[in-house]
């Protein structure tokens, strides 16, 4: 098919922050272009804040992180998730045992789900064995 | 053009009270008499008018007026807010 | 509800026999209206087209679309502020006034008509502190210019000062169209400072809406901090009638402001996004 024409508005939730503003990705011919505030949405009733307006260059940014990376001698390299995630634990066992529990801080936020809060916290307190964990919307 | 422009501007100004402090006037490299006379006038114009209103906005009295025992139109006395 | 399926019914002609190759209206998606363009190679979803009374603003997609597709017809729903927009628009070089089709709904308010059905309407309180320290978005020039001098400028610093440097009102303006925005030159607008300068932000901004500005309330509803731009642009649009002798969006002749000289001679030119290396 030449040059098919495409415009479609696809409704979803901002995910910057805790508040939850809807908002429409303007998708013209499969491609996302640009966001506008969804005007019924009861959250933002239209309106949107500088981060909301912009979020269709987070997501099609290159900067996006795309596969887990580990840094090995100062360079990034991409490595698969349970190479990531051992050698995650690997490093806090290490930290843990040779500075203590208080040498580790958990910093979580609102672009994170409730849930993953809490886990986070559980984290920090049970598994880590430390109160060092805040949010950073107290900053 | 630049007659309408600037009247646009002065207009724009006075609508949000910033009026009087925008002038226009034609004066050639040779008419150095009215150059003087057109910028001393203007200068003392200003000095009468006093400094800008922006220099000394500050946004305090409201707030302060916001928190202190002001009745609004419902008869309803709002709290003094703690610090 | 007869006039609906009368839409629909144009809708669904005007795509099977070519009069338009794209149709922008609205979608009724869980409950909320939202904008949808309409082709022809999924006409069944014209079924499901439905009436918004939330405005949004349809031409300014349409200038989106007629940059990546020049060649393409685009019909829409147009309000009077669209109409206007799409004058002021084509007469700027975002549109090609042959490329558009439009079904009007007649909504603004009028002394002509019996009643209005603009989203705008809608009765918004001003609140005790809005109308004792700032200004009523309601109320009209003449009012707002009638206060005297010191309180005129304190009403009008008490609603700037507000901006959260969002740019809803010009990210939502449908003649807002430049590439470089002068609210993002820093030597205008210092980046990282909040609230902006002000009144520098906003009057620049109503500066640039000379001569566009069609008077449809979209900056307003955007806002988030309420502050009433529609009024402030309403001066604009005043003084531009006075002084330049200017109705915008009345025609789509050329404007006093938008070439120096008496004729236009540039063709419409939507830059392909190939030509822009940094876009």
């Amino acid at each position: 098919m030449e040059n098919s024409m495409n415009c479609k508005l696809v409704p979803s939730v901002c995910s910057y922050c805790g508040t939850g503003c809807g908002v429409l990705f303007e998708v013209l011919d499969g491609e996302l272009v640009g966001t506008q505030p969804l005007k019924t949405h009861p959250v933002n009733q239209g309106k949107l804040c500088i981060k909301g307006w912009n979020l269709h260059e987070h997501i099609n940014s290159f900067m996006r992180l795309k596969a887990p990376l580990v840094r090995e001698n100062g360079n990034l390299k991409k490595t698969t998730w349970n190479e990531a995630i051992r050698t995650t634990v690997d490093a806090f066992r290490k930290t843990v045992e040779q500075y203590g529990p208080e040498s580790v801080g958990v910093l979580v936020s609102a672009k994170v789900t409730n849930e993953e809060n809490y886990l986070a916290q559980k984290f920090a307190r049970a598994a880590i064995g430390t109160n060092n964990i805040d949010h950073c919307a107290r900053l | 053009m630049t007659i309408k422009r600037i009247t646009f501007l002065q207009e724009l100004l006075s609508f949000v009270g910033l009026e009087e402090r925008l002038h226009l006037s034609w004066i050639s490299s040779a008419e150095a008499g009215k150059f003087i006379d057109v910028v001393g006038g203007f200068t003392e114009k200003i000095r009468s008018l006093g400094p800008n209103p922006l220099k000394s906005f500050d946004l305090e009295p409201w707030l302060k007026r916001m928190d202190s025992g002001q009745q609004t139109e419902t008869g309803v006395q709002t709290s003094a807010a703690a610090g | 509800m007869k006039e609906k399926i009368h839409i629909r019914q144009s809708v669904k002609q005007w795509l099977e026999n070519g009069t338009v190759d794209i149709f922008l209206g609205y979608r009724d998606v869980e409950g909320h209206a939202v904008p949808h363009g309409f082709t022809l190679a999924d006409l069944d979803e014209v079924e499901s087209m439905a009436a918004s009374e939330s405005r949004y603003a349809l031409e300014k997609l349409a200038a989106k679309i007629h940059e990546r597709h020049p060649d393409k017809i685009i019909g829409m729903i147009a309000r009077d502020c669209t109409q206007r927009a799409l004058n002021v628009l084509s007469i700027w070089n975002q549109l090609d006034a042959g490329k558009i089709k439009t079904i009007t709904v007649n909504c603004c308010p009028s002394q002509l008509k019996d009643h209005a059905a603009c989203s705008y309407l809608e009765p918004e309180k001003a609140g005790t502190g809005k109308k004792q320290f700032g200004l009523d978005p309601h109320s009209d020039i003449e009012e707002a210019a009638s206060a005297p001098k010191h309180e005129r400028f304190s009403r009008w610093m008490y609603e700037m000062q507000k901006c959260i440097k969002c740019y809803g009102c010009r990210n939502i303006c449908p003649v807002c169209f430049c590439r470089e925005c002068s609210l993002e030159n820093d030597d205008l607008v210092h980046a990282g400072m909040l609230p902006p300068d002000v009144p520098i932000f906003h009057l620049v901004r109503a500066t640039h809406m000379a001569g566009r500005c069609i008077d449809c309330g979209l900056c307003e509803e955007a806002c988030p901090m309420d502050i009433p731009l529609r009024l402030l642009y309403r001066k604009v649009n005043h003084i531009v009638s006075e002084v330049f002798d200017y109705d915008t969006g009345s025609s789509s002749d050329q404007s006093p402001f938008s070439v120096l000289g008496d004729k236009v001679t540039l063709e419409p030119k939507p830059i392909h996004q190939d030509t822009l290396e940094d876009a």
